[in-house]
């Protein structure tokens, strides 16, 4: 099988080096394969470009001469202007079958920071969508990246790889918020600070719907900063009070070294409308919400470590489906294998079923004419016996010859059969 | 007709339980596809059992006895999990459903099979009064199980805790809308059931029906659907409901009327009052005459 993968990925390579070898753009992608296309003519090819990993796939017909890593890897570094030495030990690669088994791991998340995240399936198909419209796709590429989203597919199904969230603000929204409330449309989210995982939670609250986001930061311009990104508005610190007795969503994240809200506080700003359920994320450490503002009615209260504790047991509970998932990732690689090496010999098969059934079908020709006197019923009972016969006999070198497809292209016995039946190339 | 008998749906209910038992650990699409086909096999038993004893009596099942009273509230009961598990397979439902239609199944076995021929003189008015009873409780019955579902919820959200297994439960917003609207619906509805009742009872004065006043389970569905109409009144007066107090009233006046309407008729039973007439006969003798 003449394909191959060179690769970087987060766990090969620092992020230094493989933020100067990714394909950032559209632009670049383009380009990209305008000139492997141009280098490497009669060559399917995929480039797999995300934050995590750079992946050149290639592909030629089996009797081609294979690519080798070296010509892709000077193709990167002229292309992207990096001299070769100084990211070449960086780089991995794998040839046939080692090459669909990375690909599947990498499209079944097996491969990535977060076990079981599921972004990288779409990355996986947009870079395969890409290749195709550039005219990198062939019959290999095809089968091969069908058979990963097949594969996939089967992971996320039949294992329990993907359930349960692993990121604090994703356990924050995904377990907890959308346990709260039916939809965040009609919410109103405050934003406490500016912190980074603050944006993360707004970036996974926006995904649901909310509309209404306040942001309350002691800078002013950094509240404005954010509320600008994210479609919301700024508001003076002063008016944190106010805000706070307005908010379903509270996302806190502040610098603060003790709570900057209590129980008695909370209970004082919500009086007008105490019934009101909220859901309040506290994402500081220290705290800024005393611990006894959960214990109010209706008020739901979450602290970073409360969310580790949950990240940390579906992060176990992915591990232990891990080798089910690779268990799958081999059944998918052995069948592709297979259909391969199938495809390969399938040539041979049908020209040999169509010589030995066109020699039994003359044979009977002339037999029929000798004998005129046979009627219809006899004929047909008579044709279907040779038919028989011919699949009989055919039977054993086909088996033969499919056992051999399972390892690799059976280039002897293909010859043998060619020679010892007389079939033209 | 096929001729079916209580144990065969009572089976059928109880291995629907059983699988979403088995779900709590092992969520997979089968123990789900047979939770359902358990659940399905035993309404169309349910069915089939309900229209042989219909047709022996020659009264709708609302009306014969009190036996198929309760037997119809159970049969509403799989039709609404069916529904809501075809449409929310996730939602745990099942697991505070498949209890109480089980109570209901089981303690139709313990009141009167006897058939009511009085109801037969006011066949419409009857209809109309077992009808809206019975729609009435299965809407108390849903908020039963809805308002389980919310406290189920809002405790393990309050503690902090994941759910274990893959199990979902429904959100704390949409099961406390879910909630009063059943409570909403379902106390009108026992209000012109028990309204046509007293119609049916003002007759009994002119001598044509027997009089209800002194029946038990009449006076505690009395009582109970004061409580009901007082939690409806204050539903209706809440600008914005406390979700938690909504479903701990619920749960308690719900379970309150579900234990009273149940737990009276099996009592009555069991003691020999009849609820119902002396001119009751059993379904047996009534198909042979």
């Amino acid at each position: 099988m003449n394909l191959l993968v060179l690769y970087c990925t987060h766990q090969t390579t620092p992020l230094a080096i493989r933020e100067r070898l990714a394909f950032a753009s559209p632009e670049q992608l383009t380009a990209a394969y305008s000139k492997l296309n141009e280098r490497f003519p009669d060559t399917e090819l995929v480039v797999l470009s995300t934050c995590n990993r750079v992946e050149l796939y290639v592909a030629r017909p089996t009797d081609a001469d294979p690519l080798t890593p070296p010509l892709l890897a000077q193709f990167l570094s002229e292309f992207h202007g990096v001299p070769l030495d100084e990211f070449v030990g960086e780089l991995r690669a794998a040839t046939g079958a080692e090459a669909v088994r990375h690909l599947y791991e990498v499209i079944s998340s097996l491969d990535s920071m977060v076990l079981g995240e599921p972004q990288i399936v779409n990355q996986v198909r947009e870079a395969y969508r890409v290749a195709e419209k550039h005219g990198g796709c062939g019959p290999i590429i095809h089968t091969l990246f069908q058979g990963a989203i097949r594969t996939s597919s089967r992971v996320r199904t039949e294992t329990r790889l993907a359930e349960g969230k692993v990121s604090i603000a994703s356990v924050a929204v995904g377990d907890f918020a959308k346990s709260i409330f039916d939809h965040f449309a009609d919410k109103v989210v405050l934003v406490i600070g500016a912190g980074e995982m603050a944006e993360e939670t707004l970036r996974y609250l926006k995904d649901e719907g909310v509309r209404d986001i306040v942001v309350v930061n002691r800078s002013l311009d950094r509240a404005q900063r954010i509320a600008t990104e994210w479609g919301g508005r700024a508001v003076p610190w002063s008016q944190l009070n106010d805000c706070l007795g307005a908010a379903d969503v509270i996302v806190s994240t502040t610098g603060a070294d003790k709570p900057i809200v209590d129980a008695g506080l909370f209970k004082r700003v919500r009086a007008a409308d105490s019934r009101r359920t909220t859901f309040i994320l506290d994402l500081g450490a220290p705290r800024d919400f005393a611990s006894d503002v959960g214990k109010l009615d209706n008020v739901f209260l979450y602290d970073i470590d409360c969310l580790k504790k949950t990240c940390e047991e579906n992060r176990k509970a992915r591990v232990g489906e891990i080798d089910r998932a690779r268990q799958i990732v081999d059944e998918e690689t052995a069948r592709f294998v297979s259909e391969f090496y199938r495809r390969a010999s399938g040539d041979v098969v049908s020209r040999l079923m169509q010589d030995w059934h066109g020699v039994s079908k003359d044979e009977l020709d002339r037999l029929f004419h000798k004998l005129p006197h046979l009627d219809e019923k006899d004929r047909e009972q008579i044709e279907r016996t040779v038919e028989r016969i011919v699949n009989k006999l055919l039977h054993p070198p086909l088996e033969a010859l499919k056992d051999e497809a399972r390892e690799g292209t059976p280039h002897g016995l293909i010859n043998a059969l060619k020679r010892l039946f007389g079939l033209q190339d | 007709m096929l001729k079916t008998t209580v144990v065969c749906f009572l089976a059928s209910y109880c291995c629907a339980f059983a699988c979403e038992l088995i779900q709590l650990k092992w969520r997979r699409a089968l123990g789900r596809i047979l939770a359902l086909v358990f659940g399905a096999a035993g309404l169309v038993a349910q069915t089939f059992y309900l229209l042989q004893r219909s047709s022996v009596a020659q009264l709708p099942p609302l009306l014969s006895s009190d036996h198929d009273w309760l037997l119809v509230l159970a049969w509403v009961a799989v039709l609404v999990y069916l529904f809501v598990s075809l449409t929310d397979g996730e939602s745990g439902i099942g697991l505070l459903m498949w209890p109480v239609i089980l109570v209901l199944v089981i303690s139709a076995q313990f009141v009167t099979s006897s058939t009511r021929l009085e109801l037969d003189y006011h066949r419409r008015w009857g209809i109309l009064h077992a009808s809206m009873l019975v729609l009435g409780t299965a809407g108390v019955l849903l908020g039963f199980v809805l308002s389980l579902l919310y406290l189920w919820q809002h405790r393990r959200l309050k503690r902090r805790e994941t759910l274990s297994g893959p199990l979902k439960l429904p959100n704390l917003e949409l099961t406390e809308r879910l909630n009063r609207w059943a409570i909403l619906t379902a106390v009108p509805l026992l209000t012109f059931g028990v309204a046509s009742g007293f119609g049916l009872s003002i007759f009994a004065k002119n001598g044509e029906v027997p009089a209800i006043w002194t029946d038990p389970v009449v006076i505690g569905s009395g009582i109970t659907w004061l409580l009901m109409g007082g939690l409806f009144v204050w539903l209706l007066t809440q600008k914005r409901s406390p979700g938690r107090q909504v479903a701990l009233l619920t749960a308690w006046s719900c379970g309150f009327l579900l234990v009273m309407l149940v737990g009276l008729q099996v009592l009555t039973s069991a003691i020999g009052i009849r609820h119902g007439t002396p001119a009751s006969v059993p379904l047996e003798k009534r198909g042979q005459s």
